[in-house]
């Protein structure tokens, strides 16, 4: 072992993380409250500019050969639905256009035209006609097809191969469930033990790794969840530990790190935060009607008002909490007096099936994190102050967000209260579905078309 | 998924990645055509190699590559030595592309395809990952491919753990360093033909091991974890074992039909029977899968045909349950009929980790039988259990009562066996205990404390596994204590842990159960008939276990205590009267273990929270209601919006519900609780019509 007064690199790393992390948010409770209010603002335009910039740079570029460019296209244009944006109807066009060239004649998308059809770009390409939204968008990918593909790269042992030829992991089986499941194309024949590899990478720890005898992930533990769900198998899996792995993987800073003893990362805000999202709804999820978030088939008779908590020690943590974010508890403390419940309503919510359920991780301290530390002002987010903005970060940054931003709503369909967002109301972002990662309304325009077709 | 960072660019840069974008675009489409129209020549392949430089992950050329090599080995002229320089050529392109980017999924899984065949030399391989593990110690990628490599070289797992070793030496909080070791070393005791290698001889070596690191540096979490792993491998037996049953191994049953008429028997085996039929109940030391009449066989001189049914106390509907039961018919006869039951004589009684029950196990009893003669509607009105101070009476044996309390040796199943095998663990767990007692006398240390009180736990029920008294348990309670005022944060952590301890030190021997030990009269009814009150009430537990001790209790008092959570309550079959009263039961999902409590007629949850929070935690452990049919009494429209209810409450018998003193408790409720339960005879004291 080294010496004692020396400590290791990893420790050093962190050490340097966390005085970095703690001088922005020292820095922040320092400053007069209109600058706080504007330190934790999103910078809805910015980050707009930039994803347009990237997706229009991308445009006459598109046929460059990159093993990615469906993902690019998906993390781009999540990002924009998020901020409930549009792009405009000719990058639309072309962005479908290009999509459909990456789709193989014989099923399945590639990462570029003419390229091997991979699950993961497929998911990526899926993804991004869902968040586009449409007839076009949707009616352009070949299901059967693509259900053909998916049964070439199911591996006899249960998981599924990336592509032809191609590695087995926990994240093949995700992308290929959660677009088999998306598109009604999912049978027992993809399901078939599906649920015994992902249960091989469930770890000591808790977690789940990307393939048998590999360490935990946060990454693989969001997708073999996912998985697990979908198939409607996820009690096999040990999820008391799972939850006790995936809590600790929050740190001082706020953020979440994606393996034990590692660094933050703000794409974790999803990969981590996103499994807090389908533990809340895991008890509404099972059977044939996926995560009925918002499907309407349980209109409440009640206002969404009720979720307005009569519970003395929750508003006694929030506030708390937000005491250190500045100026926003005032704005909380005001709606809060606005809007009226009555004792009835109470009394009759929190015996119904819909009960709210308490976010079992620091929401705000999360939110924290990302508004202050993974955002770039002018423009994206990333993984850590120092680091520079990506796509890919901006795009899980943002999932995080939202995810963090309804941890405490009974149901994705009313607004949360001001208190649960940090910041101005304004940073607000539209709800996803968790088991798939796209825009809530987005997913049920798309499953109707394909419960339809 | 990850994807790789992309670089911001600058205006310079733009210019720059422009030309390149058009280089590889002629690249490119060069590229697909030989791809396409399947051309092989060494032109077309060295320009495949081109374009995996500049982009590893580019997974159609690394399949192209593939299938270049296969067609050069479908050739007649391909001989040993050309075979292998165009492999090496192979395991080139993929190392200039790791260099490129050491994250790409495409170029590790070339490689292993590449030492698939079976030509290359499998010695580079760890030179290679040498380099790479330096550079970056946490890859995941690398990792694997070692494990692959490891496998494919065959090399023993000693080497690799000594290659972790080297690991950890250089930085201590490798993380993947010390998960490799775990895993390694489970395999090394998997194989355990090779006899030398049991855990009693790897075990203290590790824990010398990690002592230096958790020395080195207390704060450092990697170390901690593989301590809580090495200490989980120390404590759990591999094989699962039956360490309580109910009735107990030589015990007296008496089954009556009615309380009221009895006075001879002994109050702590005397059941109600009015169902016709009676509990059996297996404790296990772990969850078990595979309990069924074909491995537990049951010899007795009555219902000689009768196929009995196992059922897995589980909260979750799997099939995977620490506890199982089974319902035997009643005696018709007034003969004594023994029973004996055997566990495990054939194989299929397996843990989730697949190790097999591998101590069979017979267990007796006797059965005595009072037939019903009774009015039973008039005495069932008359029941009134009212858990009042006043209606206790502490308990007295009676002098000619041997053993009120069916005795440890009979409710432990004896694996003599085991305690001396056990008895490396009780050495490790000692020696750990001084080490952190060392550590503790050095610093102050929330997670050396955690430790310690872990470590003195884990000794203290190993040691004494037919338990008189645990030695250790002031400490260990001090400890916790401690720690809820260091460590604010993780309070209610500690608290659990404290009620657990508490729990098994109170249940630990005959004398201190006997000490919570009751017999309950009312004004009304006399003492006779009723069983014994165990009452665990006012000691502030906010977590209760230690069941496979009370599989014979009938009624249980854990009013004026801070629960939150019953998990685990499922394994006491018998319970008749349980009051939880005056607790912090937030929910009526947390009520879930007490649907498998078929014979639980009295219950108390007055005054606790149910219906205070609109937020329900127990939730996210509680077994979906969906994944229940839910018939079609859900028309109902007052029942769907208390479907809660109506799940919890549907499947009890019960004639007796206190739910007063409960925000969900208004007038609407109750008049859906007894639309819910017909049987229902008081609510909140009063009678029902």
């Amino acid at each position: 072992m080294e010496s004692l007064t020396s400590p290791t690199v990893t420790q050093r790393d962190q050490i340097l993380v966390e005085q970095q992390v703690f001088n922005i948010f020292n820095t922040f409770f320092n400053m007069p409250p209109s600058s706080q209010s504007f330190m934790l603002e999103l910078q809805r335009e910015n980050h707009v500019d930039y994803l347009t910039n990237g997706l229009k740079h991308l445009a006459p570029s598109f046929c460059v050969l990159d093993a990615n460019r469906p993902w690019i296209c998906y993390w781009i244009l999540h990002s924009i639905a998020l901020m409930d944006e549009f792009v405009d109807p000719e990058l639309e066009d072309n962005t479908i256009d290009f999509l459909s060239r990456c789709q193989d004649p014989n099923g399945g998308y590639g990462g570029g035209p003419g390229q091997l059809p991979h699950l993961a770009t497929t998911y990526a390409a899926v993804n991004s006609l869902v968040t586009l939204g449409g007839d076009k968008a949707l009616s352009s990918i070949n299901r059967e097809k693509l259900y053909s593909f998916m049964r070439q790269m199911k591996d006899a042992s249960g998981g599924f191969r990336m592509h032809d030829g191609g590695e087995i992991d926990v994240r093949a089986c995700y992308t290929a469930i959660s677009v088999a499941s998306l598109l009604n194309i999912l049978d027992d024949e993809l399901v078939q033990n599906v649920g015994n590899y992902v249960l091989s990478c469930q770890t000591y720890e808790g977690g789940i790794s990307g393939e048998p005898g590999s360490e935990a992930h946060g990454g693989y533990t969001f997708c073999g969840l996912a998985t697990m769900i979908l198939i409607n198998e996820v009690d096999r899996l040990d999820l008391s530990s799972l939850i006790d792995w995936v809590v600790f993987r929050q740190g001082v800073e706020g953020g979440f790190q994606g393996r034990t003893n590692k660094l933050v990362d703000g794409c974790y805000s999803f990969w981590q935060g996103g499994i807090f999202a389908l533990l809340k709804r895991l008890n509404s999820s099972k059977g044939e009607r996926s995560i009925p978030v918002g499907d309407g088939e349980d209109s409440e008779p009640e206002s969404p008002q009720t979720t307005a908590s009569s519970d003395a020690t929750e508003e006694e943590g929030l506030n708390m909490d937000l005491s250190q974010g500045g100026s926003h508890s005032e704005k909380g403390d005001q709606q809060e007096t606005s809007s009226r419940v009555t004792v009835d309503n109470i009394d009759h919510n929190s015996s119904k099936g819909r009960a709210k359920v308490e976010p079992l991780f620091n929401s705000l301290a999360l939110q924290q994190y990302i508004l202050l530390c993974s955002q770039d002002l002018n423009g994206g987010l990333r993984d850590k102050p120092g680091k520079s903005r990506d796509h890919y970060h901006t795009c899980y940054c943002l999932s995080g967000l939202s995810v963090c931003q309804r941890s405490w709503s009974e149901d994705e369909d009313s607004p949360p209260l001001p208190r649960a967002v940090l910041g101005p109301y304004s940073n607000l972002l539209e709800p996803i579905h968790p088991l798939h990662n796209v825009v809530l309304d987005r997913y049920q325009e798309a499953h109707e078309f394909f419960t339809r077709s | 998924m990850h994807g790789r960072p992309r670089k911001a660019s600058k205006p310079e840069d733009e210019a720059a990645s422009i030309t390149k974008a058009q280089k590889l675009r002629a690249l490119q489409t060069q590229f697909f055509s030989f791809h396409h129209s399947k051309i092989y020549t060494k032109e077309a392949v060295e320009l495949s190699a081109k374009l995996l430089e500049i982009n590893p992950e580019s997974y159609t050329a690394w399949n192209y590559r593939k299938l270049a090599v296969e067609h050069y080995l479908s050739q007649p002229d391909c001989n040993p030595e050309s075979v292998k320089s165009l492999l090496d050529d192979e395991l080139r392109v993929v190392e200039s592309a790791l260099r490129q980017n050491f994250k790409s999924y495409g170029a590790w899984h070339h490689r292993k395809w590449v030492l698939s065949k079976g030509h290359s030399s499998v010695d580079l391989e760890l030179r290679l990952l040498d380099k790479f593990q330096k550079a970056d110690s946490r890859n995941f990628h690398a990792w694997n491919y070692r494990r692959f490599v490891a496998e494919l070289m065959n090399r023993s797992e000693k080497d690799e753990i000594k290659y972790t070793e080297d690991m950890i030496y250089t930085n201590f909080s490798n993380y993947s360093a010390w998960h490799n070791r775990s895993v390694l070393l489970s395999s090394l005791l998997e194989k355990k033909a090779e006899g030398f290698l049991l855990k009693e001889n790897l075990l203290p070596e590790e824990y010398e091991f990690i002592h230096q690191a958790i020395f080195t540096d207390p704060d450092d979490q990697s170390g901690w974890f593989y301590h809580l792993w090495l200490l989980d491998q120390t404590v759990t037996t591999d094989h699962p074992l039956l360490v309580s049953t109910w009735p107990a191994h030589g015990s007296d049953v008496f089954l009556v039909g009615d309380r009221c008429q009895n006075g001879s028997f002994s109050p702590f085996t005397t059941v109600l029977s009015d169902s016709g039929s009676f509990p059996i109940v297996l404790y296990f030391n772990q969850p078990v899968k595979g309990v069924s009449s074909s491995t537990v066989i049951i010899e007795c001189g009555f219902n000689k045909n009768e196929e009995l049914l196992w059922e897995p106390l589980s909260v979750s509907n799997s099939q995977t349950a620490q506890v199982w039961v089974a319902h035997l018919k009643c005696p018709t006869s007034e003969h004594d009929s023994s029973v004996e039951i055997s566990v495990g004589y054939s194989k299929e009684i397996v843990s989730p980790r697949g190790s097999q029950y591998s101590h069979p196990s017979t267990f007796s009893f006797k059965v005595h039988v009072q037939p019903v003669e009774r009015d039973s509607s008039r005495v069932s009105v008359a029941e009134n259990i009212l858990w009042r101070e006043e209606n206790f009476k502490v308990y007295r044996a009676q002098s000619e009562e041997s053993i009120p309390i069916p005795s440890f040796d009979q409710l432990c199943i004896k694996n003599g066996h085991e305690s001396t095998a056990s008895n490396w663990r009780t050495e490790a767990l000692a020696k750990e205990v001084e080490c952190f007692r060392e550590l503790l006398s050095l610093m102050d240390c929330k997670i050396g404390k955690l430790t310690l009180a872990r470590l003195l736990m884990a000794y203290d029920v190993m040691s004494f596994p037919f338990a008189n008294k645990l030695v250790h348990s002031e400490e260990v309670l001090e400890l916790y204590n401690d720690l809820m005022k260091l460590d604010p944060t993780h309070h209610r952590y500690y608290k659990d842990e404290h009620s657990l301890v508490l729990l098994r030190k109170m249940t630990s021997s005959e004398e201190s159960l006997l000490q919570h030990c009751f017999q309950y009269k009312d004004s009304v009814s006399s003492a006779i008939g009723n069983p014994i009150c165990l009452r665990l009430n006012n000691l502030s537990l906010s977590r209760i276990r230690a069941f496979e001790r009370l599989l014979w209790v009938q009624m249980l008092d854990l009013s004026h205590n801070e629960l939150e959570s019953i998990e685990g309550l499922e394994a006491m079959q018998l319970l008749y009267g349980l009051s939880l009263g005056n607790n912090k039961l937030r929910s009526l999902t947390a009520l879930e273990p007490l649907r498998k409590l078929k014979s639980l007629r009295v219950l108390d949850i007055s005054y606790n929270q149910i219906g205070d929070h609109s937020i329900d935690t127990t939730r996210y452990l509680c077994s979906s209601p969906l994944s229940h049919s839910v018939g079609s009494e859900l028309n109902d429209v007052a029942l769907i919006n208390y479907w809660e209810a109506f799940y919890m409450f549907k499947d009890l018998n019960l004639t007796q519900l206190d739910i007063v003193g409960n925000t969900i408790a208004d007038e609407k409720f109750k008049s859906v609780l007894v639309k819910i339960m017909p049987l229902l005879k008081r609510l909140n004291g009063e009678l029902l019509d």
